[in-house]
């Protein structure tokens, strides 16, 4: 056999033992095989804390800025009814009449 | 490729990936690292393996291979990659399991010579395999193998010696 021509060192070759791929391969490797759907719905990314800090210090600068401002809004001046003239029609034939108080009665 | 055709190919090739970039790296975190690489490439550039060209496990070996040589170049743990005249000095075996003396003979060889040697010993592909996977000549891949043996007889023949052969120069 061509790979088999010293079999004294080939013998001694195989006490170097070398174990199967661990776990962790199996992992990135499933990682990998994820499509992108499931990958947007269960997959994580990785934020530094400084960053991270960052984001929930301007988020929260944000919140009180909004509600700052809702407190400092000025109240809305009460609507007083209008009476509109628009279809009012003044009297053209005004013929006065004097009735007496007797006459009333 | 489909998912259940990726998965399979993961579950029949890993260990012998790993095993291969374990001994050619020395370094169990680099082979995780690149037959993490090489599975990520065969998932997202699928068009790159031909059937026609050749068995998945000859491609896969080809890319982790690939991916190997390019890390060992980056770190520059060697004089050089194809080293014809490179002679590995004895092994101690002062206070030494005999597998970690293999693995530090090992370790010694040239790059070319390692890989060619660790497809041949450790995963009993033939020459024209490790040729496929390795894009050498034959004559190359059998050159190689035979310097690699030379090498290890010589580094290892503390050993040998006491099995009751005596090897070395």
């Amino acid at each position: 056999m061509e790979h088999d021509d010293d079999p004294k060192l080939s013998e001694l070759l195989q006490e170097w033992h070398v174990s199967g791929a661990p776990h962790s391969l199996d992992a990135r490797i499933s990682k990998l095989r994820r499509s992108w759907w499931s990958t947007l719905l269960t997959g994580s990314i990785r934020v530094p804390i400084p960053v991270s800090v960052m984001i929930a210090a301007l988020l929260l600068a944000m919140a009180g800025a909004l509600l700052h401002q809702r407190m400092t809004v000025p109240a809305a001046p009460a609507i007083v009814p209008s009476i509109s003239l628009i279809e009012f029609r003044p009297v053209t034939d005004l013929n006065v009449r004097v009735i007496p108080s007797h006459e009333a009665n | 490729m489909t998912d259940e055709e990726f998965g399979a190919a993961y579950e029949q090739h890993k260990d012998m990936l790993y095993r291969f970039a374990r001994r050619m790296t020395g370094s169990p975190a680099a082979a995780e690292d690149l037959v993490h690489d090489c599975f990520l490439l065969l998932w997202r550039k699928t068009a790159c393996y031909d059937r026609e060209r050749g068995s998945l496990r000859s491609f896969l070996i080809g890319v982790t291979r690939n991916l190997t040589m390019k890390r060992l170049c980056k770190e520059r743990t060697f004089d050089e990659l194809e080293d014809d005249a490179a002679i590995c000095a004895p092994v101690d075996p002062a206070g030494r399991e005999r597998g970690e003396m293999v693995e530090q003979a090992i370790a010694g060889l040239p790059p070319m010579q390692r890989e060619t040697l660790v497809l041949a010993e450790y995963e009993e592909m033939s020459l024209e395999e490790i040729s496929q996977a390795t894009g050498a000549e034959l004559a190359a891949v059998k050159s190689r193998l035979h310097r690699a043996r030379e090498n290890l007889r010589r580094s290892l023949a503390p050993l040998l010696e006491t099995k009751g052969t005596a090897y070395g120069t």
